[in-house]
């Protein structure tokens, strides 16, 4: 019998595919990984105790940093908690704007995350080039609406900062006319490649107690099999009010992840086209105008969450009735999708790794606030 | 080499050498091919790969240095000579210093053997497919020696696939080529070219055919699957995308390259690159012949030959730079496929590899070496042999026989291991999945 040895790699920090600085370290036998341990706290600055020291309005362009793909999507949950806890009230049409801006970064972000996805599978970029293309066309509708393409900081407390321009909705539309065939495009280049199918086809599967257990959410949660979605479970702003379904997976592999994040796209794009039918008819304007923006909540606490593209994004804030939050806290999808990590790749191989921690779709930003 | 350049210079030029200086010259002359001309296409195939990339990802590439970037190779190099030489403390420096060495040498000491034209060869050796074969074998003893050297966990896993990917996928491109062989009868590269004669088929089976250059191999059922089965063994010999595993920078970052820095990196660069030329010039030669093409074979008759010893040196001449043209507009086309594969196409996991190796490759040219047998037999043997059915038949019967039984086991075979092994294995895994989870 040959005498063999565990051999411990250390994958990351500084590594071309932890997306970020993340380190794994790996046991293997060969090229099968027996142990991984994942390690993180590289990209950690303090975020929620420097949010403690700044007021609440001056935290909104600070919750940009924290998804950086998902701005808008962070703004929202952001301006829902201070909102819960002022009690603003936020108009009709701010609402809907809210709504757009957060379905186009949800597109905007799974496109992406399938692209850096096959990336990681070894090919050279040029899904990556795919997966990007559309991003930009989303990227210069958010620059038109609020001036930046990636730190948007585009949402007030009672609404959003300026209303949308007038060349917005015609380029919206020439989007929505172009999305079906890139979402297309997009499947085929998955579907129909043999040996993506391979490296995705019954790799890394989470099975649904087990996703259930760690508090796994979106795309991940949903890949298991387990259909929620907190646009359905627990309607906020005005997602009563469109028709749409929550795909979910059958098995758990890296491949169900795929699929699902593909059908959220065209979903998003449903909830699109219903935004643009019903804002003609929304009341009032894009903010609420009573609404003051340096807010001094009084004595409490507020959590809200919402649907991110990454997962279920909550934020918790206590108010000492002063103009700073006393507690900040934020549950970051990609932080607690990270956590089965461990038991999701053993037993795979170390190509599989990355191709795992890719479809988990995480930013580096949000782990480690 | 020799007879061309006395074609040249005592026949065209009319200076009358003596025979030692025409000797020397020539020997320089195939130094110089094969020491200058291998880093030159090496800087070139780098410049070709970038530019192609960066037009199938809708970018514009390297456009800065010179002319279109032509020069941007250049500029790679003298960064490369001007960087840092590291070496890891925990390395074991003898070692680290030889890898790079013995990864290069044999390399470049294959191309002593590829014709560049007719007439062209540096060395024309009878057993050239045999030595091009054994030498390029010797690489993987210097990648093993890299990645061991390094002392780095990552160099270590990545010469291991490497070493594994190279001995697995040396069996079916050799089977593949020993296929050509049997029809050939011969292991000289300038025997197989030269059977590439004629038209569309090969001119020793079927006489009075016109020599056009096209009597490609991979015309024939034998000499296509034999093509498409030596390909995919190169695209894992000579690790290009999907089987660019050894050094899946996703993965384990450079694989055995990632402690080498400066010159000693650029050299596994040079190899691999130099590698990939020869796979594919050596593509172009067995299967689809070489510098053969219309014309180059009447402009050859017409020249210096030993069978035409009062031709018109001119013709040679000629004839060379037509061949040296036809040779490598193939070979480029093949490295362009390369790239092609490599800008879009994800890479397999090494166990997959060695399914596809093992399983359906090896298989597939085992059937392929049948085939070549049977055609061997159905055009050539006689009663002598005890190939009885063919006695009597027409040239041209004998040869349609040959072609509709090699087309038939060819095919049969094939899409019998596609239903065993390939095609829809993901999905068939994927339907048992959901199956599980479904009973779950």
């Amino acid at each position: 019998m040959l005498q063999t040895q565990e051999l411990q790699v250390n994958i990351g920090p500084q590594h071309p595919s932890t997306h970020g600085v993340f380190r794994m370290l790996v046991t293997v036998d060969g090229e099968t990984v027996v142990d991984l341990k994942p390690v993180f706290g590289y990209l950690h600055r303090n975020h929620e105790q420097i949010a403690e020291a700044n007021s609440y309005l001056q935290n909104m362009p600070y919750t940009d940093r924290l998804d950086y793909f998902n701005s808008m999507a962070n703004n929202h949950a952001y301006a829902m908690a201070v909102e819960r806890l002022a009690g603003i009230e936020v108009p009709e049409r701010a609402e809907y704007i809210r709504v757009l801006m957060v379905e186009l970064t949800r597109i905007l972000n799974h496109a992406s995350a399938v692209g850096f996805m096959i990336n990681d599978m070894g090919a050279w970029q040029t899904p990556l080039a795919f997966g990007m293309r559309e991003r930009e066309k989303i990227l210069d509708l958010f620059e038109m609406a609020s001036g930046a393409r990636l730190m948007c900081n585009y949402f007030r407390f009672g609404g959003v900062v300026r209303d949308l321009p007038p060349e917005f909705i015609p380029n919206l539309r020439e989007l929505l006319r172009a999305l079906p065939a890139y979402i297309d495009e997009l499947e085929r280049l998955l579907r129909d490649n043999e040996i993506l199918l391979q490296r995705a086809i019954g790799i890394g599967i989470l099975p649904p107690e087990v996703a259930l257990s760690y508090g796994v959410s979106g795309p991940v949660l949903r890949g298991s099999g387990i259909p929620y979605d907190v646009r359905k479970a627990e309607p906020y702003s005005v997602y009563d009010r469109f028709d749409f379904d929550v795909p979910i997976g059958k098995v758990g592999d890296v491949y169900d992840r795929f699929l699902v994040r593909i059908e959220e796209m065209r979903q998003s794009k449903r909830i699109i086209e219903q935004v643009l039918e019903q804002l003609p008819d929304a009341k009032g304007g894009h903010i609420n105008p009573k609404a003051r923006q340096n807010v001094r909540p009084p004595v409490g606490d507020a959590y809200a969450r919402i649907e991110s593209p990454k997962g279920e994004l909550g934020f918790y804030l206590v108010s000492d009735g002063s103009t700073k939050p006393y507690r900040y806290k934020v549950r970051a999808p990609s932080f607690i999708n990270l956590t089965p990590l461990a038991d999701m790749c053993r037993g795979y191989k170390v190509a599989d790794i990355v191709v795992i921690l890719g479809s988990i779709d995480i930013v580096m930003g949000e782990v480690d606030r | 080499m020799y007879d061309m350049l006395t074609a040249l210079i005592n026949g065209a030029l009319g200076w009358g050498w003596p025979e030692w200086a025409l000797n020397l010259l020539s020997y320089i002359l195939i130094v110089t091919i094969v020491l200058v001309v291998a880093p030159l296409q090496m800087l070139f195939f780098t410049y070709y790969e970038r530019r192609v990339i960066a037009r199938m990802q809708d970018r514009v590439g390297p456009n800065r240095v010179g002319p279109e970037g032509i020069w941007q190779p250049i500029a790679d190099g003298v960064k490369m000579f001007t960087k840092e030489d590291i070496v890891p403390q925990a390395a074991d420096r003898i070692v680290h210093f030889l890898a790079p060495c013995v990864v290069v040498a044999p390399t470049v000491l294959m191309f002593a053997v590829v014709p560049w034209g007719p007439g062209m060869v540096p060395v024309d050796l009878p057993t050239g497919l045999l030595f091009f074969f054994a030498i390029s074998s010797i690489s993987a003893v210097g990648l093993m020696m890299a990645g061991w050297a390094s002392n780095n966990k990552f160099s270590l896993l990545g010469a291991m696939r490497a070493v594994a990917q190279m001995v697995s996928y040396e069996i079916p491109a050799v089977l593949s080529l020993i296929a050509i062989v049997i029809i050939v009868g011969s292991l000289s590269i300038n025997e197989i070219i030269a059977y590439q004669a004629g038209l569309i088929i090969s001119n020793r089976d079927l006489p009075g055919v016109p020599d056009l250059g096209l009597g490609w191999f991979v015309f024939t059922p034998v000499g296509f699957v034999a093509f498409v089965a030596f390909f995919i063994a190169a695209l894992a010999e000579g690790e290009r995308t999907p089987f660019d595993i050894p050094e899946a920078d996703s993965e384990i970052v450079a694989g055995y390259m990632t402690e080498y820095s400066g010159m000693k990196f650029g050299l596994f660069y040079l190899a691999q690159y130099v590698l990939n030329f020869l796979l594919c010039a050596i593509t172009a030669i067995i299967f689809f012949g070489g510098w053969q093409g219309p014309g180059v074979g009447w402009l050859y008759a017409q020249g210096i030959t030993p069978a035409n010893p009062n031709g018109n040196g001119l013709f040679n001449v000629l004839a060379g730079i037509l061949g040296v043209f036809y040779f490598l507009l193939k070979t480029y086309i093949f490295f362009f496929v390369m790239v092609w594969l490599r800008g879009a196409f994800p890479r397999l996991r090494i166990d997959q590899l060695m399914d596809f190796g093992w399983k359906f490759l090896i298989p597939w040219t085992l059937a392929n070496l049948f085939s070549a047998a049977l055609w061997v037999a159905f055009t050539r043997w006689g009663p002598a042999e005890g190939m009885l059915i063919t006695v009597g038949w027409s040239p041209v019967l004998r040869w349609l026989a040959a072609f509709v039984v090699t087309l038939a086991i060819n095919l049969g075979v094939y899409l019998w291991l596609t239903r065993v092994y390939a095609a829809s294995q993901a999905e068939r895994r994927r339907a048992e999945l959901e199956e599980l989870s479904a009973a779950a």
